[in-house]
Order: C-alpha cells, then sequence, then structure tokens
C-alpha cells in the first residue's frame, strides 16, 4: 500500500531530496539567509576598501535612520504581497501621507490631531483600493495603478506642485529626535515591524493571510473570508504608509510633494529579496527588514568609496530582478516560492 | 524553415515497410529504488491502434512520460520511433482564440511571421483539416465556445496541421476524459483516421469499454509490469479487469445498512446556470451518490450546495437552518465540508504546509492567548491526523505540493473530518490519486459514515459509486432524471440511465 505511495512522490519530484536531518544546517544555509552572508561580504569588502569612513559609528547610525522609513514602506507592503495583492500605489500612498500632513500643519491644525487624520486618510485609501480589488473586481496590479496615479493627482491638487515649508521645530522632533542616540523612526520602525510580524506569523489572522495569497479560490473554500482579509491587509498597509509619510516631511520639516513616489521600488526590491530569506519564498517581515540595510550598506559603501549618485537606482534595481531571477530558479528545486507564484499566476491570467 | 522541412517524413527511413513504427523492449524506469516501470515492452504497426490500460500508479503516466522524453528511462532500454507526436488530456490549446489561430500556433515562423494573414484562405484551409479528422464545426469560433469533442478535434488537427501521419506516431493520453459517449465517438472516428492514414497510435485510456470498441490490440500494465497484450477480440470486459486490477482489488466493502438516520441536509429547486431545478435530501449516516454525463449539472452539483458556487433560486438547509448562498465560511460553520474535485486550484493551499492546510477551516481551538496560535497544540493535532490518515511521507511541514495526489487528498479529507461536518460534500474524491490512496479514503468516507456523517459522492468513476453508496441519483440537463436504491445499482444501469436510454442494460461496445 505504502509502495505505491511512494512511486508516486518520486514520479512526480525525482529530484526531491529527502529533508535534511539538521533543522540548523538548513537554517543558516545560504539558500535560506543569503542576505546575511552578501552582508557579511559587503562589510568586509567596504571595511578593507574605506574603512576610515565604513567602520565610523555614525555613518551606521545614520544609516539606521536614513532608512528607517523605507524599511517601513516596505514592510507596510509585506501584508498586501502576502495576502496575494500588488500594491502599486505605495509610493503614492507615502507621497500622500507626506504632503496631507504638511498641509494640515500648515492650516494650524496642532500636531496630534494632524498625524490622526494623515493615518485616517491612510486608512481609507487602503479601504478603498481593496474595495475596487474585491467589489468591483479589478486586478490589483491594475486597480493600484490607477489609485497611484489619483493619488499623485491628489498629491499635487494639495500642494500646488509646490514645497510646503516651516512646519515647526515641534514637528521636526518627531523623527529626528533622539533616544540614546538613535532616532525615533529607528524605534517606530522596530515596533511596527514586530506587530507585523506578530500578526502575520503567530495569529490565525496571518495564516489566513498567507492562504489567501497562496490560493484565493481553496482559502475562500476553507471558509477564509478572502475578500475581508485583502481589504484588511490594504487599510494596514495604508495606515503604515501614511505613517511612513508623515515622517518623511516631519524628517525635512517641509512637505515635499516629489519625494513619496521614489519609494515604489526600493519597497518592493526589499520585500522581494526579503521573501528568498528565512521563510522558504514566503514574504516576510524581517527578511524585508533585513534587505532593506543590507541595500543600504552596499549602497553607501559604494557611496563612501567615491561612486557618482546614479548608483543607488543603479543598485537597488539590480537587487531586484537578482531577487527575482533566484526565486524563479528555485521554483525548480522544489522551495515555494512568492515571486515565482506570482509570476505564473499573471501568466495564467493573461491566457484565460 | 528547417524546421519544417525536417518533419517531411522521407520513406527512405522507414523502419521496413512492414516493420513496427514503435518498438519499445526491456523499458524499466526506477524513482529511489522503485520500480515505475519493470521491463515493458510492445510495438506498434502502421494503421494499427493500441490502447494502453492500466489502473493510476500502474505506470501508464511515467510510459507517456518516457515516449514524450521528460524521463530517461533506465539504461538497457530500446525504445524505436521516428517522429512521435502527443495528445494530452489538457489538449494545450488557447482558450480564446480560434481553431483556425489554434492550427496558426503550430506552424513554424521565421519573418513570415510578420506577413499579413490571409483570412479566407487561413479558414479554407482549417475547415479542411478538422473535415480530414471527421469534424464540421465553426472553425471561427473560439476554443472555449466549441464542445469537448470538437475540441479534441481541434488538437489532433493541430498535432497533425504539418505532419504525415504515414510512418510516425501519434499518442493519445487519457484523451476522453472530458467526453461523453456521443463526443467519444466523434474522437474515435477521427483517431480510426488517423491510423488509416498509415500513422501507429497509441491510446492511453482507464476506460476499458471504448479502449475494446476502438482499438485493435490492448496493452495492460500493473505495477509497472506488462500483464497483457492481446487483440481486442479476443479479452473481454472482465477480464480485462482482472487483468489490470490483480489482486488489488476488492480489498475495500462498504457495509451497507438499510435504515435511514435523520434528515442532515436538505435542498429544494436548486437552480444555477446548469442545474434546473434540484430537489435532494441526505441523511445521517447516508452515503448519496451523484452520476451524470459531463453537462448535466453533476459537476456543479456539491459545489452549489456548498456555497462554492452562486445559485440563482432554491434553498439548501442543514439542521433547519437556511445556508446562505455563495457563502463557503458560512455553510462551513453550519456543519458543511466540500472537497472540489480540481485539487490544485481549490481543494488546498500547495504553497502552505500540510498542517497549514489541515488546520486552515478551524484554527479556533488553537488559539491561545494574545490571540496567538499555541504551536504546539497544532502540531500535536496535525500529527495525529497525519497518524489517522497515514500520510506518506509523514512531514506536516512539508509544503503540500511536494505530496504525491493521492497523499494531498488524504490532507484535504483530514482537514474536513478535523470538523465532524454533518455533510460530507465530495466531489471526484478519488481523481488522480492511486489505488492505495484511494482505499484509504473510501475508508475514510467510511468512517465518516458510520460517526453519522452525510456524504454525497459526485463521481465519474461508476466503480466507486457502486463501492460507495447507498442511494444513487442521476442527473441529466441539470435535473434528477432518476433515483436508484442500493439494491438497483449496477454499472450498466448508471450508464444507461446517464444516457437517458429506456433499456435497462447498456451497449457494451456500441461501435461494434
Amino acid at each position: 500500500m505504502t509502495l505505491i505511495d511512494d512511486t508516486e512522490t518520486l514520479t512526480e519530484h525525482p529530484y526531491e531530496r529527502a529533508r535534511p536531518r539538521h533543522r540548523l544546517r538548513e537554517a543558516l544555509s545560504f539558500r535560506s539567509i543569503s542576505a546575511i552572508y552578501i552582508f557579511a561580504a559587503l562589510f568586509l569588502l567596504f571595511s578593507l576598501w574605506v574603512p576610515s569612513t565604513f567602520l565610523d559609528g555614525d555613518t551606521w547610525k545614520a544609516m539606521l535612520d536614513d532608512q528607517a522609513i523605507t524599511a517601513l514602506t516596505a514592510v507596510s507592503l509585506v501584508i498586501p504581497l502576502s495576502a496575494g495583492v500588488f500594491n502599486l500605489a505605495i509610493g503614492s500612498q507615502v507621497a500622500v501621507g507626506s504632503i496631507l500632513s504638511a498641509w494640515l500643519l500648515s492650516q494650524h491644525l496642532p500636531i496630534p490631531a494632524t498625524v490622526t487624520l494623515t493615518l485616517v486618510a491612510g486608512a481609507a485609501i487602503g479601504l478603498a483600493t481593496g474595495l475596487l480589488i474585491v467589489r468591483a473586481r479589478i486586478d490589483s496590479f491594475i486597480a493600484t495603478l490607477g489609485v497611484s496615479s489619483m493619488l499623485l493627482a491628489l498629491t499635487t491638487w494639495i500642494s500646488d506642485g509646490q514645497q510646503i515649508l516651516d512646519l515647526g521645530a515641534a514637528y521636526q522632533e518627531l523623527a529626528t529626535g533622539q533616544l540614546f542616540g538613535i532616532t525615533y523612526p529607528v524605534y517606530f520602525l522596530v515596533l511596527v515591524a514586530l506587530a507585523v510580524w506578530y500578526v502575520l506569523e503567530r495569529t490565525p489572522a496571518g495564516r489566513r493571510v498567507y492562504a489567501t495569497g497562496g490560493n484565493l479560490d481553496a482559502a475562500r473554500l476553507a471558509g477564509v473570508r478572502t475578500s475581508t482579509t485583502i481589504v484588511l491587509s490594504l487599510i494596514a498597509c495604508g495606515l503604515i504608509a501614511s505613517a511612513a509619510g508623515t515622517l518623511v516631511s516631519s524628517r525635512l520639516a517641509t512637505g515635499d510633494p516629489s519625494i513619496g513616489p521614489g519609494y515604489l521600488l526600493p519597497a518592493f526590491a526589499a520585500a522581494f529579496l526579503g521573501s528568498t530569506q528565512f521563510r522558504g519564498g514566503r514574504y516576510n517581515v524581517w527578511g524585508t527588514v533585513i534587505a532593506v540595510y543590507v541595500l543600504a550598506t552596499g549602497v553607501k559603501g559604494l557611496q563612501l568609496a567615491g561612486a557618482p549618485v546614479w548608483i543607488p537606482d543603479l543598485f537597488n534595481g539590480l537587487a531586484l530582478l537578482l531577487a527575482v531571477g533566484m526565486a524563479v530558479r528555485r521554483g525548480d528545486t522544489g522551495r515555494t516560492s512568492a515571486i515565482a507564484r506570482l509570476l505564473r499566476r499573471r501568466r495564467s491570467s493573461q491566457e484565460a | 524553415m528547417g524546421d519544417s522541412a525536417s518533419q517531411v517524413p522521407r520513406t527512405a527511413d522507414l523502419p521496413g515497410a512492414a516493420g513496427p513504427l514503435l518498438r519499445v523492449h526491456g523499458l524499466s524506469k526506477s524513482f529511489a529504488g522503485t520500480k515505475a516501470l519493470d521491463g515493458v515492452g510492445f510495438e506498434v504497426n502502421a494503421g494499427e491502434v493500441v490502447s494502453v490500460v492500466g489502473q493510476n500508479g500502474s505506470g501508464k503516466s511515467t510510459l507517456v512520460k518516457v515516449l514524450a522524453g521528460i524521463h530517461t528511462p533506465d539504461p538497457g532500454a530500446v525504445i524505436e520511433h521516428r517522429d512521435i507526436r502527443f495528445i494530452h488530456q489538457d489538449l494545450g490549446l488557447v482558450p480564446g482564440l480560434s481553431t483556425i489561430e489554434n492550427l496558426d500556433i503550430a506552424r513554424p515562423l521565421g519573418l513570415r511571421g510578420f506577413r499579413p494573414a490571409k483570412a479566407r484562405e487561413e479558414r479554407q484551409a482549417a475547415e479542411r483539416m478538422i473535415r480530414r479528422f471527421g469534424g464540421d464545426f465553426d472553425v471561427t469560433e473560439p476554443i472555449a465556445r466549441i464542445t469537448a469533442a470538437e475540441r479534441t478535434i481541434a488538437a489532433i488537427a493541430r498535432a497533425m496541421s504539418d505532419w504525415s501521419p504515414t510512418g510516425n506516431v501519434l499518442v493519445l493520453d487519457e484523451p476522453t476524459a472530458a467526453l461523453g459517449a456521443a463526443e467519444a465517438d466523434l474522437l474515435f472516428d477521427a483517431v480510426r483516421r488517423v491510423a488509416a492514414e498509415g500513422a501507429a497510435v497509441v491510446f492511453i485510456s482507464h476506460r476499458l469499454d471504448e479502449v475494446l470498441g476502438l482499438s485493435d490490440r490492448v496493452v495492460a500494465l500493473r505495477d509497472g509490469k506488462l500483464v497483457a497484450d492481446v487483440p481486442a477480440g479476443e479479452v473481454d470486459h472482465d477480464r480485462l479487469v482482472a487483468l489490470i486490477a490483480g489482486s488489488e482489488l476488492a480489498e475495500f466493502r462498504m457495509e451497507h445498512a438499510d435504515e435511514r438516520g435523520r434528515r442532515a441536509l436538505r435542498a429544494r429547486g436548486l437552480v444555477t446556470d446548469v442545474l434546473r431545478g434540484v430537489d435532494l435530501d441526505i441523511h445521517e449516516g447516508e452515503i448519496v451518490g451523484v452520476c451524470g454525463l459531463l453537462g448535466s449539472g453533476r459537476e456543479h452539483l456539491a459545489a452549489t450546495l456548498f456555497g462554492a458556487m452562486d445559485r440563482h433560486a432554491g434553498s439548501v438547509t442543514v439542521a433547519e437552518r437556511a445556508l446562505k448562498a455563495a457563502d463557503p465560511a458560512h455553510s462551513i460553520r453550519h456543519g458543511l465540508a466540500y472537497v472540489p474535485a480540481d485539487r490544485l486550484r481549490q481543494g488546498a493551499v500547495m504553497t502552505m504546509t500540510a498542517m497549514e492546510n489541515l488546520t486552515l477551516p478551524w484554527l479556533r481551538p488553537l488559539r491561545s492567548a494574545f490571540g496567538r496560535l499555541d504551536r504546539a497544540a497544532e502540531r500535536g493535532e496535525t500529527r495525529a491526523w497525519t497518524d489517522r490518515v497515514a500520510l506518506r511521507p509523514p512531514q506536516p511541514d512539508r509544503p503540500l505540493r511536494l505530496f504525491s495526489g493521492g497523499n494531498q487528498q488524504k490532507i484535504v479529507m483530514a482537514k474536513w473530518l478535523r470538523m465532524a461536518p454533518a455533510v460530507l460534500l465530495l466531489d471526484e474524491p478519488t481523481q488522480g490519486v492511486d489505488i492505495a490512496a484511494k482505499a484509504a479514503i473510501h475508508e475514510l468516507i467510511a468512517e465518516a459514515r458510520a460517526a453519522g456523517t452525510g456524504v454525497l459522492v459526485s463521481s465519474t468513476d461508476t466503480g466507486e459509486i457502486l463501492d460507495l453508496c447507498d442511494r444513487v441519483l442521476i442527473l441529466r440537463d441539470g435535473r434528477v432524471s432518476a433515483e436508484l436504491g442500493r439494491h438497483e445499482l449496477s454499472e450498466a444501469r448508471l450508464i444507461s440511465e446517464s444516457l437517458g436510454l429506456s433499456t435497462t442494460s447498456a451497449p457494451r461496445h456500441p461501435l461494434d
């Protein structure tokens, strides 16, 4: 009885090896934590290349602070991606958060009211996007692309295309204040990442998010409220993206309508790269956060070594392609890959 | 292009006018020490249709994959043929394009691909091709809108469009899985025409009756070994069943009771795009079978009851509570469970682990402080279930897609049995699983029934219906056309009622 069973397993996956006995070895393998090894390699490289500046503690503090907002945005993106939703509006959502908070302040609203209203707006944008996807049944790719364009219009309308200047020192303190020499956004990032990680990986709700992203039909037929899950994931994403936007304007004490969209690519690159870490192909929070900082280390090192200004874009783009390329190849070797799945899904929906 | 030139058969290369076009000798294929194929050998001559039959797991699909070059055979095997073409079960047509366009895809393009298409010429060429194989339908219709048999003919025409059958081999892999009897006839006609043009045809099927009607010779596989290679005229259905099933059949026998339990589910006046007013009761501890041809509504009934598909009218009541339409979560809460036919797309989340799939519908009892999922409890409960269903390999942390079809289905069954459902709705519960897993799944169904669950089994496998069911409903044209009690059940009766024949015994060889 079992004999035939095993034959069938092997017929379908003749190259599948037995699971390694040592979980630790698997956990420390290059496949699971390549980003850590890459980080180590980059660290070594730049320590030898530009030791005086690269090994300076201030460089690292600045980088932690620099990348906190990018990491926050990337973490927010992990939630809808896990639910199988592509949020291309993420950059514009940061822009709206940034410009809306700046404008509200310039209308002499107190800071708490400004922040609250901005967060509510972010959640509302998430809700509207979610309804477009589950009610109007527009593919998330297209729905969020459309929303993104409309949000950019909103940003320009609010700001009239101008920077909103002089938001005040009290407001600036939000993003630049320090505790033990590290700025507030870094702590905020840690809190948010912990919360998102806990919900996604330690609760039934998170299980349902991953199920929805893994196979919408099967999840629905297993009793998961997939539409609610998708809408809630976008609301959570909008909320965090708005908070990131608030920090963007607070950091400079200026509302700049041109900054937000720039977060789109780094956020996606980090989420994709992060999905190749730790969880064997699942989008996950810690992989994403680490990916942000590994990318930043590479960029920073190159900058310190005198690389030109166009290096960050090149580096991020290259990393994104590498991450996807690795994930697609990994699909062959039998591991679960969120990206490979996504690409397959797109392909099949085009054929249908 | 060079491509098309090389595919034109050159008579000089023929392996002798009277010799076989396909010769397989000493073919073995091992996977990690287990032989999926063991010394298989047979020949197919020009103009001959040879059927390969066998149960799931007998090595049929491995044979096809070796012929297609997907698997490399073990050393020592001899496989000789010239050009060989395959038509797989899913046909590989693009549903949104017309027959003309689908035929055109097969043609190799060079720079000619940029020349404007000549609409009238193409249409006439396409019509000629399908008529050559007995088809007569609108070639401008999208593939999605023609019948299943017409689709198969389009696929044959495409495989043949730049290829002369003379001296070459055509392999059809389970082409009739989705066809009704009349549609299958159309296909058989096309297959005979291919053979008549001088090709060797290998026809893979698990439907024994149609195989006997169509082929010249039958090759039977069991456990990877060739157990028969006989002219079709020399065997009958029963003998063939004995050959391919060996001693493994009849391992499982369902105990049937004659009294009925209380009513577990009541459906009245179900109307969907296909169903046209279906009434249905399922009682506690009863297994109700549903039979019917493709398009009869059989394949939609379980999904509609569960709410996986929307209904236009009608009611479904479980324990005196009316269920909402198209709301699976609501149905589950009221004791329904549903195993869909399409395991990959609907049955389970293949990318998640077996454990995650098992607990997905009912995570509430595993919740602990701060809404956390109690990992230890989840693992413990999973272990109990994987033991009970004999999951192989017993590794609940493996992604589900790495398990065999049979073991995937065991997990799907276990995830519902864990909830002790009032009503279990099964759509093709053993489709694409091997004999051992099939017996295991049937045993699980029997256990659920013994525990008082009402079961609905919708299946194209009449043997399965006969083995399991206390009562069978026959669907035709979206209505229940007949209801057969346990003592009226026979394969012939199921088939004749499905087809709407008035006689009680169906012709065994409709083609003779």
